[in-house]
């Protein structure tokens, strides 16, 4: 009963407030404005939820699975800074950092200093790829033109008025 | 309709101000670039140019193009170079210059309110110390969940990432290099996941260090880097990833270190 308890975490539904609630204590100590939480934090959850349901449900390995979650932080966050009207790179540094691959790159180096280079090395490269991944689902969705996005103002301003 | 022209050097030094502010605050070249232009052109300076690195601004202009016809106009020039330390970034403020720099081009300032309000902006204090070190560890309890710890692991990094922020406040007015800093905060981290294992507090020791070293993790930069490259601002994006490997590079050491002392105590490696 208690070991169940303490994978509370590990559920699906303890995963996205993780996300969510992570997203946000990062955006504070970024200095991310107030009335900014909220939306950072969504951006961040909808992003973890990507990743999660990706690896759990579809199978597929962490890499695809970061690569597909840095496209949905990314239009999420190009979506809400024009709803929001604020520059993108707020919602975008926030959400990106649970892909960061920190865990890969402290691992790598603490197997390289213990002399396990085999573990060290297949650490690593999945550490680089995860990288290479968040690159180019970024890049993949800064491709898309402006007036994408623009459309989304225009409707919110009809839905206003 | 723009103003009449100003001095060259008040509008062009305005301009660089706040590229200055954006830039050591976590903006991307491009975002700085078009803010410059924006003020600078407002202001009746259209032969402005901006060299922007992470690290550096400068800014040449002159006002050959504005009175071509007036024989007994001299045309003045200004130049300005600003170093930019590579600082701890504050998004508030990068925030608060785009909208300014909106609301300039609107017409709703003139080049002395501007100059005023780029003061205020950039004199705003930072969070309080407690709020940072409670998000500091509320951020390493959630990110110990998202990467795959329990309940009781995320209660141990709550506890790092509080004692790991207090540190950071503490060291962060000392002129401390940023690799040492980063290396002597990840091995308090790494230290006190260590003790909670031995206690019997925490169940497993990968999860709770990767939550408690989380604060620590040079976000920012990396982003900004990788944004760089991709508008090929590659010296700037270059300069920016160097910066965050450098943090990176001092956290895993950081770690390694206390993880190698602890595992000569244990004998072997330690499983993670």
């Amino acid at each position: 009963m208690m070991e169940n308890f303490d994978m509370i975490t590990q559920t699906f539904v303890g995963q996205i407030i993780s996300g969510y609630f992570g997203t946000v204590a990062f955006a504070i100590i970024f200095g991310v404005p107030r009335k900014f939480y909220n939306v950072a934090g969504i951006v961040g959850a909808i992003g973890w939820t990507v990743y999660v349901a990706l690896q759990r449900y579809c199978d597929l390995t962490g890499v695809e699975a970061t690569f597909c979650a840095s496209m949905t932080i990314t239009f999420a966050s190009r979506c809400f800074a024009v709803t929001e009207k604020c520059p993108v790179t707020l919602f975008r540094i926030c959400g990106l950092i649970p892909l960061v691959p920190g865990a890969g790159i402290y691992w790598t180096i603490y197997y390289l200093m213990a002399n396990d280079f085999h573990r060290a090395l297949s650490t690593g490269f999945v550490a680089i790829k995860m990288v290479i991944a968040i690159v180019l689902g970024m890049v993949i969705i800064a491709g898309l033109p402006n007036k994408f996005f623009k459309l989304l103002e225009k409707k919110k301003k009809i839905a206003n008025s | 309709m723009n103003q009449k022209p100003t001095e060259i050097s008040d509008a062009l030094d305005l301009a660089t101000k706040a590229g200055y502010i954006l830039l050591q605050n976590g903006a991307e070249i491009s975002r700085v670039e078009e803010t410059m232009n924006r003020i600078a052109k407002y202001f009746g300076v259209d032969a402005g140019n901006f060299f922007i690195l992470s690290t550096g601004i400068f800014c040449t202009g002159n006002t050959r193009n504005l009175k071509k016809n007036d024989p007994n106009f001299k045309p003045e020039q200004f130049a300005d170079v600003k170093y930019i330390p590579l600082k701890g970034s504050r998004l508030d403020k990068v925030v608060e210059i785009n909208q300014l720099s909106r609301e300039i081009e609107q017409g709703m300032y003139t080049l002395e309110e501007a100059n005023e309000k780029l003061d205020i902006i950039n004199q705003k204090p930072p969070k309080k110390a407690w709020i940072q070190t409670v998000s500091s560890g509320v951020g390493s309890f959630f990110f110990c969940s998202l990467f795959g710890g329990g309940l009781r692991d995320c209660m141990v990094s709550f506890v790092a990432g509080l004692i790991l922020w207090i540190f950071v406040m503490l060291v962060s007015h000392q002129h401390i290099s940023k690799l040492l800093l980063n290396l002597t905060g990840a091995v308090i981290a790494t230290a006190v996941c260590v003790i909670a294992l031995e206690l019997g507090l925490g169940v497993s020791l990968g999860h709770m260090i990767i939550g408690s070293v989380i604060p620590l993790i040079p976000g920012i930069a990396f982003t900004i880097g990788i944004r760089d490259l991709v508008d090929e601002d590659y010296l700037a994006g270059a300069t920016r990833l160097i910066d965050a490997v450098v943090v990176f590079f001092g956290i895993a050491m950081g770690v390694a270190i206390t993880l190698l002392i602890y595992s000569r105590f244990m004998g072997g490696i330690i499983e993670l």
